[in-house]
């Protein structure tokens, strides 16, 4: 059970969190001026490609890099929890009087509501400004499962720095994890093309069942995914939360 | 007098090897412990397993007879860390700094802010408090380290070689505050290998090496080991290499240890062998810039001990 002085640890400890990621010139930018430029990139380069009505590239790019940002909120989560100037000042918490949890939580959460914020703004901004279609009346759906999949991302993050120890192992292998979910999603470019084996393939990508789910309630009305893609994505997060628990040992960082 | 901290045959290993073999002392209320020993000597792995951040095999300690791991957080409300590293964050002023690791501690409102501020008064940064560290100089650095643990008003504060590459200045600065620190009841548990903090601060002194207790006891208590020796310090250039075992074919002479251009070399009293040991190196090629000698020092005790020099 939670006490007040637990609860106000806590709060301070988030609040830390999140002002280092704002402060971070990095993550700054990675998560509000990098996927803008790359969806408006992206979508000039392949304008051609897209007929003059319906579905514009804008309307494809600022959904499917909308995935491919959230999919690197894991790399904000883990630079948030081990990055070099970060690493000996969070290490100093662990002395002090406080649970565990709060630690890697106090990431997960600050990481979650930054990046989230960053989204609903991506949104909002494609919306008005690009007239990008993101579901109309069915809206909130598609925020939904950018929120359950964001704060998976932000679990996977911190469950593979408590793994690894390492900010930089983890980011090396969530870098790799991330692209290849990326391509194989069709979030820069389909894989239509390459025949039905490329299109078999591209259903390991988690990335590829969100765009699915995501464009079936967009232009279908059509959520046959969305129940059992929050209940997956709030499973998985529950799982690597545990397993954060079972990882996270205060010895593996002192020494 | 009852000890406020009890460390008992405390026991750890890293990969197979004993880094920590029974390591065992009692801390007293308001002294100041200075744990002494070259890098690896034990020290530091001794201070995390004390503020239980380190599992350890063997072994208990135990705060205000508890035991520590049942209680910690009760052990650790008491405890002020200054980890060896600097564990500050640049990018947000000192008053930030500070005021977030009290917080975390529970302290809020008028209280935290006047310990914030008691804390930046005591280490001298109270007129730089609205500035970021990533301006500040290395010793300033380390003083909001120093702050950073104090804000919370510990019983006991642990430091870990807190003045490691700083100027005198800030040094001296430092072990003034630790002074204060202790005639204000707070007892001080220090971690070093320089032997001139030891001498200048320590109520008593635990030597390490090899992570085990080879000494302890006062200042005055180990130089008595050394009742009937001196050492010569001798710092030369040359490039030749000085082998120990031709020292040891001079009369008196008990230990030697070359480090770095140093000779250390400690011979009983009363035999006159300076002129053998300066034809000795001389005879060699090496040229002689400096050469003085203690009759009883920390360095000649941890010579005696070891067989070389702390700074090995």
């Amino acid at each position: 059970m939670l006490k007040n002085n637990d609860l106000y640890s806590f709060y301070a400890i988030f609040k830390r969190d999140l002002v280092n990621i704002v402060l971070n010139p990095v993550l700054l930018i990675s998560n509000t001026l990098f996927p803008f430029v790359l969806v408006m990139l992206l979508s000039y380069l392949t304008s051609g490609s897209y007929g003059s009505g319906g579905v514009t590239a804008y309307d494809y790019y600022a959904v499917t890099i909308l995935i491919y940002a959230v999919l690197n909120t894991a790399m904000t989560a883990s630079n948030s929890f081990m990055e070099k100037s970060l690493k000996t000042s969070n290490l100093r918490i662990m002395y002090a009087p406080i649970k565990l949890s709060h630690i890697y939580m106090a990431k997960i959460v600050a990481t979650f509501i930054f990046t989230s914020v960053c989204f609903l703004g991506y949104i909002i901004f494609f919306n008005l400004v690009f007239g990008v279609n993101f579901g109309g009346e069915n809206l909130i759906y598609v925020i939904l499962i950018v929120l359950f999949m964001n704060l998976l991302s932000s679990v996977t993050g911190v469950f593979f720095c408590c793994v690894f120890k390492s900010e930089e192992l983890t980011n090396k292998i969530i870098s790799v994890v991330i692209n290849v979910f990326a391509i194989l999603g069709s979030l820069f470019f389909r894989l239509d093309g390459l025949g039905p084996a490329a299109e078999r393939i591209s259903f390991i990508s988690p990335a590829k069942w969100a765009a699915e789910a995501i464009f079936r309630i967009i232009y279908d009305s059509d959520f046959s995914l969305f129940i059992p893609g929050i209940l997956m994505l709030l499973m998985a997060s529950v799982a690597l939360l545990i397993g954060c628990k079972i990882t996270f040992k205060v010895e593996d960082y002192v020494y | 007098m009852k000890p406020l901290i009890q460390v008992k045959d405390l026991g750890k290993s890293f990969n197979g090897k004993k880094v920590l073999k029974n390591v065992s002392f009692d801390v007293y209320e308001g002294e100041i412990l200075c744990l002494l020993g070259p890098n690896g000597a034990g020290k530091s792995t001794t201070i995390n397993a004390m503020s239980t951040t380190l599992n350890y095999e063997a072994g208990e300690i135990l705060y205000d007879g508890q035991l520590v791991n049942q209680q910690s957080n009760f052990f650790k409300r008491n405890l002020g860390l200054v980890p060896q590293d600097l564990a500050i964050y640049e990018d947000i002023t000192a008053e930030k700094n500070v005021t977030f690791f009290a917080s975390i501690y529970g302290l809020r409102g008028k209280e935290l802010k006047e310990k914030v501020d008691q804390a930046l008064d005591f280490v001298g940064l109270m007129d730089r408090k609205k500035n970021k560290p990533k301006n500040f100089s290395g010793g300033m650095k380390r003083r909001l380290n120093i702050a950073c643990a104090l804000a919370h008003n510990p019983k006991v504060m642990i430091l870990d070689e807190p003045t490691v590459g700083i100027d005198p200045q800030s040094r001296n600065h430092i072990l003034a505050s630790i002074k204060r620190l202790s005639s204000m009841g707070i007892t001080i548990i220090y971690t070093t290998h320089y032997m001139e903090e030891v001498e200048e601060i320590s109520t008593r002194i635990i030597i390490m090496d090899h992570g085990e207790i080879i000494a302890s006891g006062t200042k005055d208590k180990l130089k008595e080991m050394l009742q009937d020796e001196k050492i010569y310090y001798i710092d030369y250039e040359g490039d030749y290499l000085m082998e120990k075992d031709e020292f040891y074919r001079i009369e008196g002479i008990k230990e030697v240890a070359v480090n770095c251009k140093r000779m250390q070399i400690s011979t009983l009293k009363g035999v006159e062998n300076l002129d053998r040991i300066i034809a000795l190196i001389m005879n060699k090629g090496l040229k002689i810039y400096n050469l003085s000698s203690s009759s009883a020092s920390l360095e000649a005790v941890f010579l005696k001990l070891t067989g070389r020099s702390l700074r090995n």
